[in-house]
């Protein structure tokens, strides 16, 4: 099964996103902040999609997305922020950095799942 | 007289903060969020044993295998509502206690006066805090509210 790496400081949100993922097929890695993030990919996690937030402890969004850009591994790996600021500002900052794509909360599952499943179908 | 004032102000800053912190761990409903996900996966495990139960025992009862399918088609109906609500929810809770972080650490600065003499905690440096568009126009209808 195809593995997410899903990245966000909240808790709940971590578990919702999970319980969403797996419900649709597929494996689900997590971390609470880019750091954690970054040490999964020197790890040797390979996942097929990334979901991080913005605003983390640490190592926010932007960050983890500058690193995670670094690692061979990493490099061409779609990574989706998903979090409240919709500003162009951050965006633009995001995609710099490395983005693939972009998703405002509040979102729906659907909406997640669809994008998610663009990029990496489930099998 | 205008030092005491101001220090009554950081006294003031400094209990709100807390108050706003304390609001903000009560917002924590991950219990309920852990409910809500177990109930759909069991919902989905008595889907599954509806479907497997009819498989096995054979029986063409139309009248039971009718009520079998309108039940698992309900059953999954309910399932994707609570999925939703449970992910809609842990969403706004994240963006309220976002807001709250916010709340907090704007009355921390506004305690401490970290800021030089002669100088204060502005809106500007309020603006700097957030985290989402929401906030931000917000705090520009209040603006505008206030100098017209």
């Amino acid at each position: 099964m195809p593995t997410i790496l899903v990245l966000d400081d909240s808790a709940t949100m971590v578990m919702s996103l999970s319980h969403i993922l797996k419900g649709a097929g597929y494996d689900v890695e997590t971390g609470m902040n880019g750091r954690e993030g970054i040490i999964k990919l020197n790890d040797g996690v390979k996942p097929s999609v990334i979901l991080t937030d913005l605003n983390m402890p640490e190592l926010d969004g932007i960050g983890f997305i500058k690193e995670a850009r670094k690692i061979a591994s990493a490099r061409f790996t779609p990574i989706i922020v998903l979090t409240t600021e919709s500003g162009g500002r951050k965006r633009d900052e995001a995609r710099a950095a490395g983005a693939s794509g972009w998703l405002t909360k509040p979102a729906e599952p659907n909406q997640l799942l669809s994008v998610v499943k663009q990029l990496c179908p489930a099998r | 007289m205008a030092e005491t004032a101001e220090a009554n102000e950081r006294v003031v800053c400094a209990i709100l903060a807390e108050q706003v912190a304390a609001l903000r761990e009560r917002m924590d409903a991950t219990a309920a969020f852990d409910l809500l996900w177990r109930t759909s996966a069991l919902l989905s495990w008595l889907s599954g044993l509806l479907s497997g139960t009819s498989a096995h025992t054979g029986h063409t009862n139309p009248v039971l295998e009718r009520e079998r399918a309108e039940a698992i088609t309900e059953i999954a109906e309910i399932r994707r509502a609570l999925d939703d609500l449970a992910f809609l929810q842990a969403q706004r809770q994240d963006f309220a206690k976002q807001i709250a972080d916010c709340v907090v650490t704007a009355l921390e600065r506004m305690a401490v006066a970290e800021m030089p003499a002669g100088t204060s905690f502005s809106s500007r440096d309020l603006a700097a805090l957030y985290v989402s568009d929401e906030q931000r126009k917000l705090h520009e209808n209040v603006l505008h509210r206030l100098t017209g």
